[in-house]
């Protein structure tokens, strides 16, 4: 376990709350680890299971999706099949033998910078031990 | 045990009126062990079609392969396919009727109940004959099988040599059919989930080294989603260069095939696909185990299914095929659904 | 090849202070199809934009990546100033490096590494994006208002007087709905007839609305601005040009039926006019009830009617109209009581609801306003009212509080009070719920000045013995069992939404809530806006609500309404989901799944979108198990290559 090792990790931020929410912790010029490289979906129901199996395979080590709390979805209920598509994933990558650690799913509203804050770091915090992830990545 | 004569009957009947475009059932393959389907045009052949343990076959997948068929005839024959389903193949034909593959005037269900026993497993019967030729296998009475060798016949019970996803199944009767040949008492299964449960016992490294083992071997032959009747994407997502390339296919589509995976069968690549198989089946499959049997590299697809349909149940409530008109399990959802996973 | 231009801001220090900007500039210049990268201190302003015009021009780009603040704030400047410079403005991205970058590191190297991770990625999303032009669909100048109530009526007024044709359609024969049955309203007590009248009356002269009553909504189709709609018109069998209120033929008529308008209390005949005010001011024949008019079995309103206004040979008949925004307002109705076990199935006599209650009130009432118990027109001397009955009980019956029982309850007792000098009134309540203007006040003149005796308390039972009503009450207040012997009880009904609204939700394809009301979009910042584009919701129809409160949110709708019918055309944003009908099965998960039903299947089964009705919110394209459904410029092959930039690939 490399006490340098820096996971790598790629979130999908829904873009009208959890973007917003980080964005919010970036105006409150908080501060967390820059492991996590952000890509914005409209919503958490738009990231397709394709997109965490995708980005495990290039050799991320941990994967997180953050949509709106339920019944606060900008598209009323995108978050709601996300809720159901990805506890699906979760157990399928648990079964396989992915540490649970790597695939994280969080709610984040726009008001909830603090919050992201405290994800990014907490996931952070569980991966450094675990060090790279080797059980899906592609062979560089 | 299920009477092969009222079933042949029934087809004599279907294709002596006419009735249905083509008859498709199982006959006797070339070893007593193996069962082949059969495409059964005319009633002269009724008599080849047979009923015993070995017809492990899913014939629903042929529905789909018909289709296509259909779809290229200038003028196609508008009669109904009569197929001849088990109980765990009818819930096949129920999760295509969901979703709009097939149109219910299309099909004729000629459903065919396991009763008390279901399909033998060719190992296990090996191993209970202690490696002894056995020249056929039937139903025996009530939950038995009745083995013929060279020297006789002799009768196994059941739980001996019962498919693993027999003893897990939950509808030997056919749940949908236009006929129903056999009893129609439902077995209730020790144990619906058994074959999961010391997987999920296990540790993460356990079963990371359990898979990696089965990824590694897998060549990407992809027998098990040529067999599969739910596999009827004209291009399978993770495999796009399977697309049909016609004349109409403009640059923006080709330029639009996205390369998920590469095609070597890398084991992180095998894993993708596997798994995108499996999230895809996910309230989808009905546990007909055929991917497991078609496949070459004897790896247990059927976990990553049955690992999904465990979870439907228990989290969503949900078991797929049991009707046409249930709404599917990732275009739904409720108020309640668990979410203790996401923090 | 394609040609992105990429422009990395400083924005002063806030970036540059913790991202070397040169560097990610020039990272980002040797990315593969990237022909132009620049930094400069800010961006947004008129140099920087400058700047990206002129590489535009320049070097003919075909993309453009700002590097900069997070797209809330430029992006529509920056698409703005590429739009300008002649390039589609769907070919602009932003690469957000501040909020999510710059403002949250501290370490150089570390955030400088990820800022050129975003920005590469943005870039290799951008290449992909297609020229997109906004959608823009005609709009017809037209309002439907369904329901011809309080709401309905105020929806119609504000639509017409601002210009805009209506047609408002109100299943029953006369316009009015509940507030026409009431006798005084609160906290003003003044006649309710008296106020509501004159707009009635209003509706019915307006040269812009065109009033059908008898009439239901039978079916819909289309989309916001463009919706058909197919109404019943069902025959009144007597002409209103024609028919002079006589009341001859009500004389001769064999016939009689409970009154709906007083709630049973009285009986009409099946030729009648609901109440004398009525719009249109006209009979109408009840085919139901009338014993036959193929052929005619009866025939006596026909001879004596005068100006010839009955015919019998009237037929229903459908109307479509075309309109672009429709305000729904079918209000409420009263919680049976029936269901109210405890105090008496709705049985005994004497046992009223609150709107039958206003109808003995009513001048114009069944007992020309004389407080009379209906089993023996005997002056009741003591009389309960009973408040929540069936609401804030979320065992047995609503969940939720009606919100007017409190107010109207006092009214009833005051009302009663005043008619019955020697009279006694009982409330029992659980709270006392009187928020709105004058209301606590209208609350406290009913105890201090007309004596009504407040118990906090509810009534276990209520039964009848000889002719009295026994009320077992509690008052928690002094811990007392109390009993009571009523002459007269009078049940503070829920407000439920009126019967048949589920129906026509149905049709109109509007979400209900939990309780059965029609769904808002959001619960505080669009109460009268529902889901679906061009509907809206008005009055008691959405939530239990009183008259100030429901015309408020009548004129509410209207102006929604307005923000539609005022404009030539509507546009929508592009970024909108599209079907590649070869790759589709017709499994329809995604028509399923999309939150504003955009999505249908065509006539050869494959799924096809209502581009107007389309957000752009991608949960079809990731349901879609074939990827046949795919959002513009958010495709999955979009996300594929930026996740490959973002693990430095």
């Amino acid at each position: 376990m490399n006490e340098e090792f820096e996971p790598r990790i790629v979130a999908f931020l829904c873009k009208w709350c959890s973007s917003a929410g980080s964005d919010l912790a970036g105006v409150s010029r908080m501060e967390y680890p820059s492991n996590v490289t952000p890509i914005q979906v409209m919503c958490s129901g738009s990231v397709s299971p394709l997109y965490i199996f995708s980005a495990l395979n290039k050799g991320a080590d941990g994967v997180l999706v953050s949509g709106c709390h339920p019944g606060d979805c900008h598209y009323i209920k995108g978050n709601m099949y996300a809720r159901r598509r990805l506890a699906l994933v979760k157990n399928l990558l648990e079964f396989i033998g992915l540490e649970p650690q790597r695939f994280r799913m969080s709610w984040v509203s726009a008001a909830e910078g603090l919050k992201y804050t405290l994800v990014i770091k907490d996931l952070v915090k569980e991966l450094k031990p675990l060090g790279p992830q080797t059980k899906m990545r592609r062979k560089q | 045990m299920a009477n092969i004569e009222a079933l042949r009957q029934e087809a004599r009947k279907l294709l002596e009126e006419g009735k249905v475009r083509t008859l498709i059932g199982y006959e006797r393959g070339p070893s007593p062990w193996v069962s082949s389907p059969v495409f059964l045009k005319s009633a002269d052949k009724v008599e080849t079609l047979i009923w015993d343990p070995t017809c492990v076959q899913n014939l629903v997948r042929f529905l789909v392969d018909d289709k296509r068929r259909q779809a290229k005839e200038r003028e196609p024959d508008k009669r109904p396919v009569a197929l001849v389903v088990k109980g765990c193949d009818s819930r096949a034909v129920n999760v295509l009727l969901q979703e709009k593959f097939i149109d219910r005037s299309q099909v004729l269900v000629l459903g065919i109940s396991c009763e008390k026993t279901g399909m033998a497993d060719a190992k296990k019967l090996a191993k209970a004959l202690k490696s002894k030729k056995f020249l056929a296998v039937e139903f025996g009475e009530g939950d038995t099988f009745l083995v013929t060798t060279a020297e006789g016949k002799v009768s196994l019970p059941a739980d001996q040599v019962l498919a693993e996803r027999c003893r897990e199944c939950k509808a030997n009767v056919p749940v949908i059919s236009d006929v129903l040949i056999g009893d129609k008492t439902k077995r209730t299964p020790a144990k619906p989930f058994a074959s999961v449960e010391p997987m999920e016992s296990l540790s993460a490294e356990e079963r990371a080294n359990f898979w990696k083992e089965q990824f590694d071997r897998c060549i990407r032959c992809y027998a098990c989603r040529s067999v599969c009747p739910m596999c009827y994407c004209e291009e399978c997502v993770v495999d796009s260069i399977n697309y049909a390339v016609t004349a109409e296919t403009s640059a923006e589509e080709k330029a639009q095939k996205i390369r998920w995976i590469e095609r070597s069968s890398e084991k992180s690549e095998n894993i993708v696909y596997h798994l995108v198989r499996a999230v895809h089946l996910a309230g989808r499959c009905i546990d007909c185990a055929e991917c497991e049997r078609v496949c070459p590299m004897d790896i247990p697809v059927r976990f990553l299914n049955k690992k999904l349909e465990k979870d439907a149940l228990a989290l969503f409530g949900y078991e797929p095929g049991l009707e046409a008109g249930l709404p599917p399990l990732v275009s739904s959802f409720k108020d309640d659904d668990p979410q203790d996973f996401i923090r | 090849m394609k040609k992105t231009g990429v422009f990395i801001c400083h924005c002063g220090i806030n970036i540059a202070g913790t991202v070397d900007v040169k560097k990610v500039a020039q990272g980002a210049a040797r990315q593969r199809g990237v022909a132009h990268a620049e930094d400069y201190v800010y961006m947004c302003s008129e140099p920087g934009q400058n700047l990206i015009i002129k590489a535009i021009k320049e070097k003919n780009l075909d993309h453009v990546v700002v590097a900069c603040c997070s797209p809330t704030l430029h992006e529509t400047t920056f698409r703005n100033a590429s739009q300008r410079a002649g390039l589609n403005p769907f070919r602009c991205e932003i690469a957000n490096i501040r909020e999510q970058c710059s403002w949250v590191h501290r370490d150089m190297d570390k955030a400088t590494a990820k800022a050129a991770k975003i920005t590469k990625s943005t870039v290799e999303r951008v290449r992909k994006n297609e020229k997109l032009e906004p959608i823009s669909v005609p709009v017809t100048r037209r309002a439907l208002v369904v329901g011809g109530g309080i709401s309905g009526i105020q929806s119609a007024l504000d639509l017409a007087n601002s210009g805009y044709e209506v047609v408002l359609v109100e299943r029953s024969p006369s316009i009015g709905g509940h507030m026409i049955q009431l006798s005084e309203t609160f906290p003003t007590l003044d006649c309710s007839q008296c106020i509501l009248t004159p707009k009635m009356v209003e509706v019915s002269k307006h040269p812009k609305i065109k009033l059908m009553t008898y009439s239901e909504v039978q079916d819909i189709s289309g989309y916001v601005g463009n919706f058909k709609v197919k109404i019943l018109r069902k025959p009144t069998y007597v002409d209103p040009a024609k028919c002079t209120l006589c009341d001859e033929c009500t004389k001769v008529c064999p016939i009689v039926v409970p009154n709906e308008f007083d709630l049973g209390l009285t009986g009409r005949r099946a030729i009648y006019i609901p109440f004398p005010q009525a719009i249109p001011a006209s009979y109408t024949l009840d085919d139901k009830n009338c014993p036959s008019m193929f052929p005619v079995a009866c025939g006596k309103c026909y001879h004596v009617c005068k100006p010839r206004a009955i015919d019998y040979d009237k037929k229903p008949c459908v109307e479509e109209i075309e309109v672009g925004t429709i305000i729904v307002a079918t209000g409420f109705d009263l919680y049976d009581k029936a269901k109210m076990a405890e105090y008496g199935y709705g049985k005994y006599p004497d046992v009223l609801d609150g709107l039958q209650f206003e109808r003995l009130c009513s001048a114009s009432g069944p007992t020309q306003g004389k407080i009379l118990r209906p089993s023996d027109h005997k002056e009741p001397k003591e009389v309960v009212f009973i408040q929540c009955s069936g609401s804030r009980d979320p065992e047995n019956h609503c969940a939720y509080c009606s919100k007017i029982c409190c107010m109207y309850t006092a009214k009833h007792a005051m009302l009663y009070q005043h008619h019955v000098h020697d009279g006694q009134a009982y409330i029992f309540y659980i709270d006392i719920r009187s928020g709105g203007k004058n209301y606590e006040e209208f609350v406290q003149r009913a105890v201090e000045e007309d004596g009504v005796v407040y118990l906090r308390g509810k009534v276990s039972k209520v039964f009848q013995e000889g002719d009295k009503l026994k009320v077992w009450g509690v008052d928690t207040l002094t811990g007392k069992k109390i009993e009571i012997d009523a002459d007269m009880v009078v049940l503070a009904m829920a407000m439920r939404p009126s019967q048949g609204a589920q129906e026509l939700a149905k049709k109109l394809k509007l979400s209900l809530d939990k309780d059965g009301f029609l769904a808002e979009a959001h619960p505080k910042l669009r109460p009268v806006e529902s889901v679906t584009a061009g509907m809206f919701l008005a009055g008691a129809a959405q939530a239990p609500k009183d008259i100030p409160e429901a015309v408020a949110q009548a004129s509410g709708a209207a102006a929604k309404a307005i923000t539609i019918l005022s404009q030539e055309r509507l546009y929508h944003a592009p970024t909108v989901a599209v079907v590649n009908a070869n790759l589709c099965t017709g499994c329809a998960m995604c028509v399923q799944v999309c939150p504003y039903e955009a999505i249908s299947l065509d006539a050869k089964g494959k799924a096809v979108v209502n581009e107007v009705l389309c957000e752009g919110c991608g949960t079809c394209s990731a349901t879609c198990l074939r990827a046949a459904i795919q959002v513009k410029n958010s495709t999955p092959l979009q996300v594929h290559e930026m996740i490959k930039a973002c693990l430095g690939g």
